[in-house]
């Protein structure tokens, strides 16, 4: 799989940023766990992996970003979004769309009900996983034994008590076992998702490693997770050490792949929130009409985008009568090829 | 230049054949890469004066355009060097892979909120069978085999390139010409040409 | 009491047409099947392999047939959507029964109830009228053994002359003029040879739409370097590329060919050899056309004379040649002269038994080719036998092991049949795979007819417009649901391969016969028990006959991939090309050239109705439409018919596309949206068939008859055309969405 056009040179400001960011974290950290105090040092490992995740992840978003076509995109966004007068009416769409899109992923049931199940249940069990293990490796929150039975517990946030619990109740259960509820979700997703791909030859053609490498890492985070469950819940704690080294590398190595794969998606995605800001502006100003058939097939903002964004990324439609092939509706490029085509075999048409 | 190739054969479209029967527009929707979505274009370059149709398939471009204005990096190339389809976690329903291709291929489909394109049936291809279209094509403008069965069978020379004002396009899928040493396919410069002005002889004083 | 039984809206509500958009399941559902069928297209004479892809008994989907060697896995959009008309809402599951009482007007009834009645009804009718009054209509869109055996159903079980079929509105021309020039109703070559001529020649056929496949034929002759001559009121989609386009004025076709005829003979660009040896005729032919100049030519046919001449010249002078001609010639008061006059220049050229040389029709229907010669046609017996003549009644009865004097003797065409109910001559009908009220000429004509009948029953799939009239409707099958041998165009006897059971209780088409044979106690000559034992004695009924399949074999016609007849014997090869080396079907050997005379259409344009009405059929239908108005996607690529006129004509009218107009001729009028188009003659417009009812192209044809071959003329008709001012109403609101939506979810 090539991704056209790019290179390998890296680009210093971005790795800047992505510097400073493993910075403030560690900050956060420092602070969070009480100068080290409530860090656990089991986690050591994870911490590292965490780390490593976020310079990746935001030297890459930063690379991305930069791109030109994504940088005139993400500043037309944000234009559109902050258009005088339609502040307060684009921050409630946006809430909308945060909920409808984001979060409820309408978009993909209307695809098929059984994808949208399948991604609804990874992309909350993921939430969940990541909602309690982040704190717990970054020592932001830890928890305490009080009262004699030992079996009440009280939870503390960058080392602020909060409410305490017994580890019998419901909800204590609950928030020992929320990562096996995480692990449950994500593989039962996971299997939803390889089950379809083995009953669709056409998605498999199309499929490449990347995607199947997503899958496997979640599952294997999953499994490797609720095998260290298995060992203290029924094995005595048997292979734990073991297990716990396995689950250590299969979450880091994780973390590490998020911004080279499928998973990277995560944040690329919000971006498609820009759009709709993006095509409501577009919609509301001046349509491009077509040089040839006159009618408008676009807004003349994203025309004049993607005239400027072409150059920049290597391609010249302009021609030496001063007009530009981009400023011809597609459905008449379709017809003009055909026409120049049919020309070159002696004038059928 | 890259392969025209895949598994051996190569895909051609001859669109001066198309009889317009839309036999590619059922059939592309049975392909199993896409199964419900016709991703072929297919429309009259002007009914009210010639019955000419214009079929487009991708051309698969060598550096695709498409790809490189897709914000989000939805759009890649396959070993094979077929342009697929977006990635759907990826694409954002931008539409300026729509809007930036020369050849007018990918399409938007407003339901998923996505850009599905011509992906030369790669579950066919990809195994050595015809795509759907140049499968069924009853008059072969869309055609699909070995470069030595093109020569053996066809009149006409292949032609890999386009050129759309100052951009010279190299495609990985040919269409065919009287004579390549013309230069690419040049919709700007070619003179409209029709078959005959006057089918009924009406200028010839006839009615 | 044939009366539709209820309103129109209500029969379209419970019947249809609605529309089958996908595949079952959904699209979402994946393509999960459990075995493929190597079949063939149930739509049209090509008979393209298609191999279908079938889960619980349910065809889901098809894969090409790369390997049949006759399309290698193309296919027309019909081809490609066909799977969608099984698994229907639409199909009739169980017999039904006119009841106006009932929701849409049938009652369901039980299989017994419903024979009995038909048995009952055939006998009350024929004590009381005579065997002739009760009359069957069957069709060519059924396999052999099914034409042999409702030949043969009629005949002895219901003991009636009046049997014909709808190849009677399609190949007869074609099949007169063969058997009377050349002596053999079948296309003069295996389409192999199309890519072998250095000119190829198309006459009144709309290859790209009617005959999409043969379109690669004429491809391939091209990439070598052949020419191409269209003649044509429009400019279609393959005339587009013609190097010759000859846009004649409706109804002039022998003017055409007579023409060229004479241009040959001028500059003596013919075959003086071939005439001698293996002709009979020249001189006469010669004579008739004597006084068709270029100039007098040109002035009757509207085609400039240049253009003519060159025609000629193209033909005259290539070393070989295909004319392939189809219903733009054959559909007219003139139909089987028009073929003639497409013969003359085969012959007068010695285009025939060569490579590359034919003149050949291209037959419309399914098994248009194989079930015109099994003996369903009001005047022939199997094997392309004559009725009349006496020992070819003795052979038919001996094989069918009755007294010759059991055989009827000639009976009505098919639009004789509907005239004589209309006069109250025939008062009951049985009707298999014939929707005539969409098909026939003068549509309020044949609806009027269909309400005089007594009694009436039909076999079908689906409710078709005729159905609707019918007192019994019996549930047969669709083509993928039995098996079968068909014959297409070219003459090749292929194998059709049941896909499923017919689904509910809807059962086979033989079967039903048989049944019916049984109640009117006829069941000695039906001992049938599978379509193999009616193939063996069909083909034993076909020896000796020119339409030979003695030699075939069921398992020889699949392994082969087909086999052309002539086959007489076993181990004999097939007959792919006719007439090698001069040698014609006539006993003498030789062809005969055959005098035309041009005469002008029944109806000729006037003050009153102006312009010329041609009527034919578009890619995305087949016939009448009861399948494929049916089909989603069928439908949404042609969802209407349009009336195509010329600029010219449009602007006199005041009319551009869009614009609904009004067209009216002497037997009804309609109304229509215009397409206004350069590519036809100024002076005509056209209107696609497909359609029932108040979208009935038909409404305005003209019921006038060849002599000979008894098609009627659908392509000539004289009409006037207005703007429609006001409020029209166009739509006939016979086709409703099943699904709004067209997405399954999975």
């Amino acid at each position: 799989m090539s991704t056209s056009g790019s290179t390998f040179r890296i680009d210093g400001r971005a790795a800047m940023f992505a510097g400073s960011a493993v910075g403030v974290l560690l900050v956060l950290v420092y602070v969070g766990s009480g100068a080290g105090r409530w860090f656990d040092a089991a986690l050591a490992g994870y911490l590292i992996g965490v780390l490593m995740g976020v310079f990746a992840v935001v030297y890459r978003y930063l690379v991305w970003i930069q791109r030109p076509p994504t940088a005139r995109l993400n500043r037309r966004g944000w234009e559109s979004f902050r258009r005088k007068g339609r502040v307060g009416h684009n921050a409630v769409g946006l809430v909308g769309l945060v909920g409808t899109n984001l979060l409820a992923q309408g978009f993909i049931r209307k695809r098929s009900t059984a994808r949208w199940a399948a991604h609804q249940l990874v992309f909350w069990g993921c939430l969940l996983a990541a909602a309690v293990t982040f704190p717990l490796t970054l020592g932001w929150v830890h928890f305490e034994s009080v009262g004699q039975q030992g079996s009440h517990y009280k939870a503390f946030f960058f080392g602020i008590g909060t409410g305490s619990f017994s580890a019998t109740s419901l909800v204590g259960f609950t928030t020992f076992h929320l990562l096996n509820i995480s692990a449950f979700m994500v593989i039962g997703g996971v299997l939803i998702f390889l089950f379809r791909r083995t009953r669709d030859p056409g998605a498999l053609a199309v499929e490449r490693s990347g995607d199947f490498l997503a899958l496997a890492g979640l599952f294997g985070v999953s499994i490797t997770g609720l095998f260290l469950t298995a060992s203290t819940m029924w094995l005595e704690g048997r292979y734990y050490a073991f297990l716990t080294n396995v689950h250590a590398l299969t979450v880091i190595m994780g973390l590490l792949y998020i911004p080279f794969g499928k998973l990277f998606h995560i944040f690329q995605r919000p971006a498609n929130l820009g759009v709709h800001f993006y095509r409501a502006e577009g919609a509301r100003g001046v349509q491009h009409e077509c040089r040839e058939c006159h009618k408008p097939y676009a807004s003349a903002m994203q025309v004049a985008d993607l005239k400027e964004v072409l150059p920049a990324v290597g391609f010249d439609y302009r021609d030496n009568a001063g007009g530009n092939w981009q400023d011809i509706c597609p459905s008449c490029r379709r017809k003009m090829v055909t026409a120049a085509q049919v020309a070159r075999v002696g004038g059928f048409g | 230049m890259g392969s025209p190739l895949i598994r051996g054969n190569m895909f051609v479209i001859d669109q001066s054949r198309c009889i317009g029967c839309e036999a590619c527009v059922q059939a592309c929707e049975e392909c199993g890469t896409h199964r419900g979505e016709s991703l072929i274009h297919l429309e009259f370059v002007d009914r009210g004066a010639t019955p000419q149709t214009a079929p487009m398939v991708c051309m698969h471009c060598e550096d695709p355009t498409c790809a490189q204005v897709c914000p989000a990096d939805a759009i890649k190339q396959n070993e094979d060097g077929v342009v697929q389809s977006s990635l759907k976690p990826r694409c954002i329903g931008c539409s300026n892979c729509v809007l930036a291709c020369p050849f007018g291929v990918p399409k938007y489909f407003a339901l998923p909120d996505q850009m599905m394109k011509c992906d030369m049936c790669y579950d066919r291809t990809s195994v050595g069978l015809k795509p759907m279209c140049a499968s069924v094509c009853p008059s072969q403008a869309l055609w699909f085999g070995t470069p030595e069965e093109f020569a053996d069978t066809r009149r006409g020379e292949l032609m890999f390139e386009f050129r759309f004002g100052n951009q010279l396009v190299p495609t990985k899928v040919a269409t065919v010409v009287n004579d390549r040493s013309d230069g690419p396919v040049d919709p700007l410069a070619e003179p409209p040409s029709r078959w005959q002005d006057d089918p009924f002889g009406l200028e010839e004083a006839f009615s | 009491m044939a009366r539709i039984p209820v309103t129109d809206e209500q029969l379209i509500e419970r019947y249809g047409p609605h529309l089958n958009q996908a595949p079952p399941g959904g699209w979402n559902a994946g393509l999960d099947f459990d075995k493929v069928v190597n079949t063939h297209c149930c739509f049209c004479g090509q008979q393209c392999g298609i191999r279908l892809k079938v889960k619980d008994n349910e065809v889901v989907g098809f894969e090409p047939w790369y390997d049949f060697p006759f399309n290698e896995g193309k296919l027309c959009p019909k081809g490609v959507k066909r799977y969608l008309q099984g698994s229907h809402p639409d199909r009739l599951l169980e017999p039904l029964e006119r009841d106006p009482s009932a929701p849409g007007g049938f009652r369901t009834v039980t299989w017994d109830h419903a024979l009995s009645r038909v048995v009952a009804e055939i006998q009350r009718i024929q004590a009381a009228y005579g065997n002739d009054a009760f009359a069957m209509l069957s069709g060519v869109s059924i396999t052999n053994e099914k034409s042999y055996l409702v030949g043969k159903f009629a005949r002895l079980a219901l003991q009636t002359a009046n049997l014909d079929y709808n190849g009677r509105l399609c190949m007869v021309s074609a099949g007169a003029a063969n058997k009377k020039a050349l002596g053999m109703d079948r296309a003069s070559n295996s389409w192999s040879d199309i890519p072998l001529a250095d000119v190829v020649f198309v006459a009144g056929a709309n290859v790209a739409e009617c005959a999409p496949i043969t379109t690669s034929y004429i491809w391939r002759a091209r990439d070598r370097g052949a020419k191409l001559i269209v003649a044509d009121p429009r400019v279609t989609p393959l005339a587009r590329t013609a190097d010759v386009f000859l846009g004649l004025r409706p109804g002039t076709d022998s003017a055409l060919m007579g023409t060229i005829l004479h241009v040959l003979i001028a500059n003596d660009w013919l075959d003086h050899d071939f005439i001698n040896a293996h002709t009979l005729g020249f001189e006469e032919a010669a004579a008739e056309v004597r006084d068709y100049t270029p100039e007098w030519g040109s002035k009757v046919t509207g085609v400039p004379a240049d253009r003519i001449v060159e025609a000629a010249r193209l033909w005259g002078t290539s070393a070989t040649g295909m004319l392939l001609h189809a219903r733009g010639i054959e559909h007219h008061t003139k139909g089987v002269e028009n073929v003639l006059s497409c013969i003359n220049l085969g012959l007068a050229t010695g285009k025939y038994g060569k490579p590359g040389c034919g003149v050949s029709t291209i037959t419309g229907q399914g098994n248009g080719q194989g079930g015109r010669e099994q003996g369903h046609k009001c005047d022939q017996l199997p094997g392309n036998r004559d009725i009349t003549n006496p020992e070819h009644r003795a052979y038919v009865a001996q094989v069918w092991g009755c007294d010759e004097s059991e055989i009827p003797g000639k009976g009505i065409t098919a639009e004789e049949i509907v005239e004589a109910i209309h006069a109250g001559e025939i008062k009951g009908l049985l009707s298999i795979c014939f929707n005539p009220l969409v098909s026939l000429p003068d549509t309020k004509f044949t609806a009027e007819a269909l309400d005089k009948l007594e009694f009436y029953a039909n076999i079908d799939f689906f409710l078709s417009e005729t159905a609707q009239h019918a007192d019994i409707v019996l549930p047969g099958s669709l083509q993928e649901e039995d098996e079968g041998t068909t014959t297409s165009a070219e003459g090749r006897t292929i194998k059709i391969n049941a896909a499923i059971d017919p689904p509910g209780n809807a059962r086979r088409d033989w079967e039903i016969l048989l049944d019916i044979a049984r109640g009117l106690g006829r069941e000695k000559y039906f001992g049938f028990s599978s379509t193999r034992e009616i193939f063996e004695e069909m083909k034993v009924a076909s020896h000796g006959g020119t339409a030979d399949y003695f030699g075939m074999t069921w398992d020889r016609i699949e392994d082969e991939m087909g086999i052309f007849w002539p086959c007489p014997e076993e181990g004999h090869p097939g007959t792919p090309r006719l007439y090698e080396g001069g040698v014609f079907a006539h006993p003498d050997g030789k062809a005969r050239f055959h005098p035309v005379a041009y005469r002008p259409p029944a109806e000729v344009v006037d003050d009153e109705y102006p312009v010329w009405l041609t009527t034919g059929r578009v890619i995305s239908q087949y016939l009448s439409g009861t399948q494929t108005r049916r089909i989603g996607p069928l439908v949404e690529q042609y969802p209407e018919p349009l009336c195509e006129m010329h600029p010219r004509m449009a602007e006199s009218l005041g009319v551009v596309t869009g614009d609904i107009v009004r067209v009216t001729s002497r037997r009804g009028e309609m109304t229509l949206p215009a397409r206004v188009v350069e590519s036809i003659r100024p002076d005509t417009v056209f209107i696609p068939y497909h359609w029932p009812g108040r979208q009935a192209a038909n409404q305005l044809t003209n019921r006038a008859l060849d002599p000979v071959s008894k098609i009627p003329e659908y392509k000539v008709s004289a009409v006037r055309v207005v703007k429609a001012e006001g409020h029209v109403e166009i739509r006939d609101k016979r086709v409703t969405a099943l699904e709004e939506r067209r997405r399954g979810d999975g």
